[in-house]
């Protein structure tokens, strides 16, 4: 009597719709992720395979939360539904016992549940063999990873949901009960996610997680490509805790529930009790009826009355959803998890940002509002099913309130549960501020900000209203609106990319604090107004074939509408047509006319057709450019610039130049470029390349004037990616943005090697060996300069101060414009920008040198911490690399389009997201803003006195030593402690970032454009150096290659011979350690596996260390050989108050060895690397606690 | 007077619920009579405004019903025969909520129909409890109280008195009969006696059909002399089925009444009755064709 019970509960379920909708569904997302860029779970980026072990254990692992409010269904209903048809008295009076009879079910249940899952994991199977995949981004294929995710994540998972969910649903007798543990458990995950944003949060984060994705995450954070597309993750500690751990509670819960569950209860339950009313029948029977009837009313039904019938509608509507339980929930979900998303907004090197209303609005954006698609389209389909589910349809619809009245009422009423959403949402971020001691609260944006945020789930109301009206089920409706989850991802996958035909979603939208909502602003409200015009077609529509009375064929549908295509409804659905075809010409003369309509595929499409074109002419000989001297007029409300100025170019080859090639941005009007006589042979505009053959060829030596006039204008709006560069206050941009450029310009080429592939480019972008004679001509910003004399005017607005590069000369107003005059009376690198803003401006100095931020008013925070920390950068670099080569440093902030900063000469662009806003309280925070701006400062040095060949290895001179400046600039304000925790944070996203490359992985002297690389592992490594060689080696050896190579002419300098000037000037046998660090990707593993201490008879203590350590050598995708130890590594022994007992280098030369040493206190802790100094894949293994042995 | 021309409605199971069905309906009570599945609930939604027929028209005092369906339901007063309610919504608050979309729109007066309805309903002292504790009566009586709103023009019930004990049942008759007498009300019911005691014509449906329409008295009348009664043993019921036209059986403790059509005395120890609806309605059962 057991197996049967299994056995019709497998067969009860199989029956069920749902289960093959849904599987299907999760079947084709995992079809979807497998064989295309579109649906994005998994992570198959780059060099990992589209159907790598990894991706596929990662995304069979997120259908789990995927599929959790089916599989709660289904046990829910296991244990639920006899009590809901009142069988269970039929069920329980058996002699089944209820314990065979509950777990039975239960197992039923799982099995059914488990089948679900055939769906994503047959998905993924059939993806594998789709036809269009690159063959090249596809391994073997494997059925190990699906059976592993299958056993580790899947069947574990779905042990503790249906024990939780299953003892939830036989307790409370409730589905809202269940559905809150549900969402509960969502909750936990989102936290164990958001954990996973913080390095000291890994491990809990693991744990907490009842999926096992985080767990895996962590796990898998540093494998490398070929460990991605190779192996599955080893069952480690953390796994199996993680995965015993929610399994045991899942099978706990199960057994108490089926301990407790007392089946008698139920006849026990609320059951309606009738009330007694004293008197039956009815009053006046004794009289005449007609003496107690009531007046007769007035009955009204013009415009007025349908109003105040439709206003009492709204109420009743609105408050039958604000008062129900899955509402309730769901908002109780979404400020848990805003909460969440707002603590982890923003946050650099476990650093906070000051929790600024726009960052509070991205949180509800991100975390947040995106709940009202479930919640709206759960209500829409609630509302409009209501009456038909109460069986009161017939009442409501033989009444004489128009069709138009129910209808509206239950589309306002969604606008106002939309609104209410929003409010608490609010009220919570503004909560969380004032929480946080911040006060500087700004209503009026939280107010605009969320009336264009919540805009997208008005629409989305409308249409899932409209769904339903005309769905033949409140399911089949659902699953239309299900359907809209993915309507993105379809757009997308579609290359439906022009947001005329995106219904419902809306462009972009970004606030900036310093721009407000900008030229952003424009667009999105065309498009609400086109979709509102859409919406009206849409609701009057739902009005023609709203379903009032019993009939529901569609034959009796048109002939009603028909009957309904009154007046009124004419006029609506007119309106509604002429409004949308009127606005929406109306923005494809924006998008399409005025502007160029360029999909993301076409721009792509551009950048490789310039590769395939225009390469062939890299290497020809061209002039370079001497001097410039550009008048730019920026015209900010406008948004437009006009860029006149001229260019010495220069003909530095040697040889007679026939040609002279130049590459202009196609966003850029040429209105006139002057050369000595010439012809234009040829003129692309689209890609933007012309190529001038000169009368008379240029003779060595010769230099002669080009005259330039350009413009750019933005007139009217685009679809997509608008120019941000110039912005009504924030208007910042390059040289190398609007300029001309002489020759080729190769900072156009595709970088991601699958875009290359698919535009017929090779895989790797070509990048110059660093032993590549001829590509020492050029430096690293480009191969028409070298050093230039550089003066400028820049005009503006008079409410604005416009900058460039140099010293301001003269300031003047004409003709109602503020001009700015500027010139640098030494030679720069040929990189400058413009800038115009409305700012506040801080004043400085240090020695000789005048500091000058330039911020957002609000933004004053950390503005001290700027100019201290360039007070401090320039004394650290004067004193030990040499003089600065200008009289001013400027930080100026601009929009957060863009979040970097920049160092252009003496002129540093600082965005408004990085820095301005971070939240630097508790001493133990890093402080990314000092450590920023000396990043900064030190590429004065690193890029403006010292700068690279194109070739390999050119980051690591300008970015890595930019760093190790930062660092020891760092480290002389906030000590090693602050150090050892940032290089953690540096560690981290070096190992991580190996997984990600889209090329492949390069030793830091041959490092090509793999921040990664040039900025982590230059950290960790350039610190390792100094510890290993000491500060006064390094920066001597640093001191005399700026003496050496800065400022120079071509040839330039390599990283070999920065290596060879540190290899020079460090101590003899220092030459494996650079191997290790500069030469090879090396990495270590060390760790503890027992400490203990004995006291000795002298008082002292005597620590006996058993360490392991490996050494192993990786290639660029991750393939590693272990190689011998043979190193001198940190060993260290710290007391309980932290202090260091000992540290001292020790000579490792095995994978195994004991070392013991005596301490003049009791030693708490002792390791080997304990300051992970080395690239070490598990830092934490290293120190552990020593035991009195 | 609502005039009713050559209704007919197929379901797209096959099931033909009306067929051309023509009728008048005068003001005041008119009863509707027929076995489950006649098509009562069908005409009834029909001229409810709720049911759209294949063919025929329906005009209510020159109100095209079908087409001017908005018109209908101004005057319209309707109580299906299955409802349900918002469980945690009050009386009071329902009431006031129906009363609101059948147009009395003014507070005032809406306050004093609803009150009024309640205590006619005798639910004023339930008013503040939610719907979803009412039994079934009490759900009824509110049914009725809606339907009442705004002193319709066109009063339809269907199956009013199901569920009302039949203290309830009088007096609600009562209430209707009041009302009757200068609107139309149509009524269903599968209680022959609510219509012999109330309605002024009648008609009796089946299978769709129109069999019989006419003043009750009438068609008793009409009868008068041809029903025999016989209290029979149960095995002596199929001899005598052969024999002659049986219309109905009844038990009397334990024994069968035996009621039989005819012209003359069909036999030994029949008795003649007085005919009364039943009889009516059961010969007339008892005639239909066969269907086709």
């Amino acid at each position: 009597m057991f197996w049967p019970i299994v056995r019709f509960e497998i067969g009860y379920h199989l029956k069920n719709p749902l289960l093959y909708v849904v599987g299907g569904l999760m079947g084709m997302l995992a079809f979807g992720a497998i064989s295309s860029d579109t649906v994005q779970i998994g992570g198959a980026i780059g060099q990992v395979h589209r159907n790598a072990p990894m991706v596929i254990v990662r995304l069979l692992g997120m259908m789990t939360p995927i599929g959790l409010f089916i599989i709660t269904a289904f046990v829910a209903s296991s244990v639920q539904r006899d009590f809901e048809r009142g069988t269970h008295e039929l069920f329980f009076s058996r002699p089944v016992g209820k314990v065979r009879l509950l777990v039975g079910r239960f197992l039923g249940s799982m099995v059914v549940s488990a089948l679900l899952f055939v769906g994503p994991i047959l998905g993924a199977v059939c993806g594998n063999f789709a036809p269009w995949i690159d063959p090249e981004r596809l391994g073997p294929f494997m059925i190990s990873p699906y059976v592993w995710s299958f056993v580790a994540l899947v069947v574990p998972n779905l042990v503790f949901m249906g024990g939780a969910f299953f003892t939830l649903a036989a307790v409370t007798r409730s589905m809202l009960a269940t559905y809150m543990g549900v969402v509960g458990t969502l909750v936990v995950f989102g936290m164990s996610r958001a954990l996973m944003g913080d390095l000291p949060g890994h491990t809990l984060s693991a744990i907490l997680d009842p999926f096992g994705i985080s767990t895996l995450r962590v796990q898998t954070r540093y494998w490398t490509i070929v460990e991605q597309n190779t192996a599955l993750p080893e069952l480690d500690s953390l796994l199996i805790v993680n995965r015993l751990l929610w399994m045991g509670i899942g099978l706990a819960v199960l057994a108490l529930g089926i301990w407790w569950f007392d089946p008698a209860r139920a006849k026990r339950a609320r059951r309606v009790e009738p009330v007694d009313t004293g008197r039956l029948g009815f009053q006046g029977s004794l009289q005449p009826t007609t003496a107690r009837r009531p007046p007769r009313p007035t009955l009204g039904f013009r415009l007025a009355d349908n109003v105040k019938m439709l206003g009492h509608q709204i109420r009743f509507e609105t408050a039958s959803i604000l008062r129900s339980g899955p509402f309730i929930v769901m908002l109780a979900f979404g400020v848990v998890n805003v909460i969440f998303a707002t603590f982890f907004e923003e946050m650099i090197n476990g650093t906070q940002s000051l929790p600024v209303t726009r960052l509070m609005l991205s949180s509800m954006n991100g975390g947040y509002l995106f709940i009202l698609v479930v919640v709206v389209a759960f209500y829409a389909g609630e509302s409009i099913w209501r009456d038909r589910t109460v069986k009161l349809a017939e009442v409501h619809d033989a009444l004489p309130a128009p069709t138009w009245v129910f209808m509206a009422a239950k589309v306002w009423a969604l606008l106002v549960v939309v609104a209410v959403f929003a409010g608490v949402g609010i009220l919570a971020t503004m909560g969380y501020q004032l929480f946080t001691g911040y006060t500087r609260l700004e209503p009026g944006l939280y107010a605009s900000g969320v009336m264009l945020g919540v805009i997208p789930y008005a629409l989305c109301a409308v249409l899932a209203v409209f769904v339903q009206v005309l769905t033949k089920s409140k399911f089949l409706g659902y699953v239309v609106m299900l359907l809209y989850l993915f309507l993105d991802d379809i757009y997308s996958a579609l290359h439906m990319e022009h947001n005329l035909y995106r219904f419902p979603f809306l462009p972009r939208l970004v606030y900036s604090d310093m721009n407000g909502w900008g030229h952003y602003l424009e667009p999105y409200l065309w498009f609400t107004l086109y979709w509102v015009f859409l919406s009206v077609v849409l609701l009057a529509i739902g009005a023609l074939f709203w379903v009032r009375g019993s009939e529901t064929a569609w034959r009796f549908r048109w002939r009603l509408a028909r009957q309904r295509l009154t007046a009124p409804a004419r006029i609506a659905l007119v309106v509604g047509l002429v409004g949308f075809v009127g606005t929406g010409a109306f923005i494809f003369y924006n998008t399409n006319i005025l502007n160029e309509y360029l999909p993301d595929d076409e721009r792509d499409r551009r950048r490789a057709e310039y590769e395939s074109e225009y390469r062939t002419h890299m290497d020809l000989p061209f002039p370079r450019i001497t001097a410039v001297r550009t008048d730019v007029d920026i015209f900010p409300t406008e948004r437009r610039i006009e860029i006149r100025g001229k260019y010495a170019l220069h003909n530095t080859t040697g040889e007679r130049i026939t040609e002279i090639h130049l590459s202009v941005s196609p966003e850029v009007t040429i209105n006139e470029i002057e050369l000595p006589p010439h012809a234009v042979t040829l003129d692309d505009r689209r890609l933007g390349y012309r190529i001038c053959r000169l009368e008379r060829p240029l003779k060595p030596d010769e230099t002669v004037e080009m005259r330039f006039d350009l413009e750019v204008s933005n007139t009217g709006f685009v679809n997509n990616d608008p120019n941000d560069l110039v912005a009504a206050n924030g208007t910042f941009f390059t040289s190398e943005d609007y300029l001309p450029t002489i020759g080729y310009n190769k900072q156009i080429e595709l970088e991601d090697r699958n875009t290359r592939r698919k535009h017929d480019l090779t895989p790797e972008r070509r990048y110059a060996a660093v032993d590549d004679l001829h590509a020492l001509r050029n430096n690293e910003l480009g191969a028409d300069a070298d050093l230039v004399e550089f003066s400028t005017t820049v005009s503006t607005t008079p409410d604005q101060v416009a900058i460039a590069p140099g010293y301001l000369q003269r300031e003047w107003v004409e003709d109602g414009r503020r001009y700015f005059s500027y010139d640098m009376d030494t030679p720069i690198r040929n990189v400058y920008g413009f800038l115009s803003g409305d700012w506040e401006v801080r004043r400085d100095r240090w020695r000789d040198i005048a500091i000058e931020v330039y911020y957002h008013a609000p933004h004053d925070d950390n503005v001290e911490r700027m100019i201290h920390s360039v007070k401090k950068s320039l004394e650290y670099c004067t004193s030990q690399f040499g003089p600065f080569q200008f009289r001013q440093v400027r930080i100026l902030e601009f929009p957060r389009y863009r979040t970097f900063a920049m160092s252009l000469p003496n002129t540093i662009p600082y965005s408004e997201a990085i820095g301005f806003i971070a939240r630097i309280e508790d001493e133990d925070d890093i402080d990314t803003v000092f450590y920023v701006t000396a990043h900064e400062v030190a590429h004065q040095w690193w890029a403006h006195q010292v700068l690279g060949a194109d070739v390999q290895g050119a980051n690591m001179i300008t970015e890595s030593l930019s760093q190790y400046t930062a660092l020891m600039v760092m480290e002389q304000e906030y000590g090693r402690d602050t150090m050892r925790r940032f290089l953690k944070y540096e560690l981290d996203r070096y190992l991580a970032g190996r997984g990600r490359d889209v090329q492949e992985e390069k030793p830091l002297l041959l490092v090509e454009q793999q921040p990664y690389i040039y900025y982590r592992k230059g950290s960790v490594v350039m610190y390792a150096l100094r510890d290993y060689l000491g500060e006064d080696f390094v920066n001597r050896a640093l001191a005399r290659y700026v003496r050496e190579v800065g400022f120079q002419d071509p040839p330039y300098t390599t990283s070999l011979e920065l290596r060879a000037v540190l290899a020079d000037e460090a101590p003899d046998g220092s030459e494996p350690l650079f191997e290790d660090m500069l030469d090879t990707i090396t990495l270590f593993s060390n760790r503890v596996q027992g400490a203990t201490w004995t006291p000795l008879e002298d008082g002292r203590y005597m620590v006996r260390l058993d360490v392991e350590a490996h050494k192993v050598r990786s290639d660029g995708a991750g393939v590693e050989t272990e190689i011998p130890l043979d190193d001198w590594v940190d060993v260290g022994v710290f007391g309980a108050d932290d202090s260091v007992l000992y540290l001292e280098k020790r000579h490792i030369t095995g994978p195994v060895t004991t070392i013991e040493i005596a301490v003049e206190a009791v030693p708490d802790r002792a390791g080997i690397d304990p300051y992970n100094k080395l690239v070490d894949r598990d830092s934490d293994d290293n120190v552990m606690a020593v035991r009195k042995g | 007077m609502l005039t009713i021309e050559d209704l007919s409605k197929t379901y797209p199971n096959g099931v033909r619920a009306l067929r051309d069905v023509t009728l008048e309906i005068p003001t005041g009570m008119f009863g509707l009579l027929g076995p489950n599945g006649a098509g009562k609930s069908t005409l009834m939604r029909t001229i409810a405004t709720l049911q759209e027929p294949d063919s025929g028209s329906i005009t209510l005092n020159g109100i095209d019903v079908l087409r001017d369906k908005e018109k209908v339901r101004e005057i319209l007063g309707y109580l299906p025969q299955e409802f349900g309610v918002y469980p945690k919504v009050t009386a009071g608050a329902m009431l006031d909520h129906f009363a609101i979309l059948k147009g009395i729109t003014a507070s005032g007066e809406r306050r004093d129909v609803v009150d009024g309805l309640l205590r006619m309903t005798n639910l004023w002292d339930v008013r503040t409890q939610k719907l979803g504790t009412f039994s079934g009566g009490m759900r009824q009586r509110f049914g009725i109280a809606q339907a009442l709103l705004g002193d319709p023009k066109l009063l339809i019930v269907d199956e009013p008195t199901a569920g009302l004990d039949p203290q309830e049942r009088n007096r609600f008759l009562n209430l209707l009969s009041d009302i009757g007498e200068n609107v139309v009300v149509i009524l269903s019911t599968h209680i022959v006696d609510d219509v012999t005691e109330l309605c002024t014509r009648m008609a009796i449906i089946s299978e769709g059909r129109l069999l019989l329409t006419g003043d009750p008295r009438e068609v008793i009348d009409d009868l008068r002399g041809m029903i025999w009664r016989k209290v029979v043993a149960k095995q002596e019921i199929a001899e005598i089925a052969a024999r002659v036209s049986v219309i109905s059986s009844r038990l009397l403790a334990g024994r069968t009444i035996l009621h039989v059509h005819s012209a003359d005395r069909p036999g030994e120890g029949f008795e003649q009755v007085e005919p009364d609806l039943e009889d009516v309605y059961f010969t007339i059962l008892k005639r239909q064709p066969q269907a086709a």
